[in-house]
């Protein structure tokens, strides 16, 4: 087929018009920025080269302060999030193989179904159900002559209670992944190791496991991206206390930018961020995959 | 055999303990809508013991001018429409034009596509807010559906579905003397309908979903949508009443709920091939 170049480029032209506009030229702008005194009532104060990430990643400023505190605070985030996110959601997902027909089709929706509740409803009904003060939970607790407990206002429980929505609210879509992978694995296999005389945890280990090693590691790699981004839920339902221990890096950033009037450094903390993310992605990646496994 | 269908219903007695655990929630927030104030933040008791509606009753009344809900949900509506379109269309015309027609610097352009799908959504949020603000289209409908044209996922996806699918149909058409849109149209689209459906459910749920990108870029009671409006509530001094905020909680959610039961075969087949929570 020979086809003019013009009429080629004219399918392309409108995808590349929003691309430049909303992609291009803020990602440009961000990094130009991020190499500025720059704020966001007075605009533009000069060229400083890299003086927005030195004093980001040099101690004995607010803003190392505050960028690492969070920091910490999202990795400590990604850390406790991923065995209940990934593995649980595992666990389920072979629960509902393992049931038959009908049921599993019900079952895959009641455990997924939270996934299209917004993260801002997800966060009002468990703030209500954590709240301290007139909250469900320390209704029921009082209910049965026990002490409430300050959800919210003490450390583990608000980490509790931001891990309890965020589970609840999307495991599911981990869950429906590792269903559809489950799905594809060739039922022979099982077979064979069923004559062997393998037992559960063999089969698990030796069949399902390295037949859905992609899945694990895809899934694996999106959980810590989606729990790095950690926003809705401690704005919400925490406000980033007690004490700033679950203030998130996206919550630095907006409050570096609007309530710092710093557009500049909020700019290069975004990038760092960017950067940190970036680099534990392809950790993973490079683990995940690598080539001298016995699989 | 036996042992076999012992086992199976016990499994299906953990699933249903699980599936309580999970539906709680959304059940806890539908029995409060319906208490009032004092016994919302004292009882333990999960179902009321006087039904009242009055917490929507308010809501449509004092409430409406503060918290106009049917508005943000109508906002939600067009904003998540009207931009899964835009991506649709945009992104089915590039995909189209990179696998199969004669796009310079076609690889180029491929290479830019992939390479920017790594950097995180973080990076491009703030800079954009300020283009809008600097163009003065702050609190519109602009910056709540264009940006999202500027999605690369479903250029990648349509892509490497055609690379896969044999062309043989559209050199017959071509030869048949279609142009290249009646091709697309008739011929291609019909072939890349699953990957369009999944692309549409993902698209669309992303939009209604996003929280961070409608706070930043709207203002006023009446261009804010569902999320950003029920964020406000949570924040806002009508919080100390818990029935009332899962009664608006509750509006919110239910027209999602629906679609998410009615596409839930789309959503099943759909996340698999796409990286996005």
């Amino acid at each position: 087929m020979k086809i003019s170049k013009t009429v080629s480029s004219l399918m392309f032209l409108p995808f590349l018009l929003f691309f430049i506009l909303f992609w291009m030229i803020p990602f440009l702008y961000g990094l130009y920025v991020s190499f500025h005194s720059w704020t966001v009532s007075g605009g533009n104060g000069g060229f400083v080269g890299l003086d927005n990430y030195i004093r980001i990643l040099s101690p004995g400023n607010m803003y190392h302060d505050s960028f690492m505190n969070a920091l910490g605070n999202t990795l400590y985030f990604v850390v406790i999030s991923l065995v209940p996110l990934v593995v649980f959601a595992l666990l389920l997902a072979l629960l509902i193989e393992n049931i038959p027909g009908k049921l599993k089709v019900f079952f895959r929706t009641v455990f997924f179904i939270s996934y299209a509740v917004s993260v801002t409803a997800v966060s009002a009904i468990f703030k209500w159900l954590f709240t301290g003060n007139g909250g469900y939970i320390n209704n029921v607790l009082q209910g049965f002559g026990l002490d409430s407990i300050g959800w919210l206002n003490n450390q583990p429980y608000a980490w509790i209670a931001v891990l309890a929505a965020t589970v609840w609210w999307t495991i599911g879509y981990n869950m429906i992944l590792f269903v559809n992978a489950l799905d594809e694995v060739d039922d022979s296999l099982y077979e064979a190791a069923s004559l062997d005389g393998a037992n559960a945890w063999q089969r698990f280990w030796n069949v399902t496991f390295p037949s859905i090693k992609g899945v694990f590691v895809f899934v694996t790699i999106i959980t810590v991206i989606a729990s790095f981004n950690l926003y809705g839920q401690t704005l919400l339902i925490t406000e980033g206390g007690p004490a700033r221990s679950t203030m998130s890096l996206t919550m630095i950033i907006q409050n570096t930018i609007f309530s710092q009037n710093n557009l500049g450094m909020g700019s290069a903390m975004a990038i760092l961020m960017g950067i940190i993310m970036v680099f534990i992605t392809l950790v993973q990646f490079l683990i995940g995959f690598r080539k001298d496994d016995n699989a | 055999m036996k042992q076999t269908k012992k086992v199976k219903v016990i499994l299906v007695i953990i699933a249903s303990i699980i599936s309580l655990i999970f539906i709680f929630p959304l059940f806890w927030m539908f029995f409060t809508s319906f208490k009032g104030m004092a016994e919302s933040i004292s009882s333990a008791r999960l179902l009321p013991r006087n039904w009242t509606t009055g917490n929507f009753v308010e809501l449509f009344t004092v409430d409406a001018a503060s918290a106009p809900i049917m508005r943000w949900l109508f906002n939600t509506a067009f904003i998540s429409i009207g931009g899964t379109a835009l991506v649709i269309i945009t992104n089915t015309l590039a995909a189209y034009s990179i696998a199969r027609l004669n796009l310079p610097a076609k690889r180029l352009f491929m290479f830019i596509i992939v390479a920017s799908m790594t950097v995180p959504g973080i990076v491009i949020v703030f800079p954009r807010y300020f283009n809008f603000r600097d163009m003065g289209l702050l609190d519109t409908f602009a910056p709540l559906i264009l940006p999202y044209a500027a999605s690369t996922l479903g250029v990648f996806l349509i892509y490497s579905f055609l690379r896969n699918f044999p062309r043989d149909l559209e050199e017959a058409a071509y030869i048949d003397g279609a142009n290249q849109l009646q091709i697309l149209r008739h011929v291609v689209f019909p072939s890349i309908k699953p990957v369009v459906a999944t692309l549409s459910v993902i698209t669309f749920i992303l939009i209604y979903n996003d929280f961070l990108w409608p706070l930043l870029v709207t203002n006023s009671a009446e261009m804010r949508t569902v999320t950003v409006g029920i964020a406000n509530l949570v924040q806002g001094a009508n919080f100390v009443n818990p029935g009332k905020m899962m009664a608006s909680t509750l509006i919110a959610t239910v027209p999602a709920l629906l679609i998410f039961i009615f596409a839930n075969r789309y959503f099943v087949k759909g996340v698999n091939s796409t990286g996005l929570k």
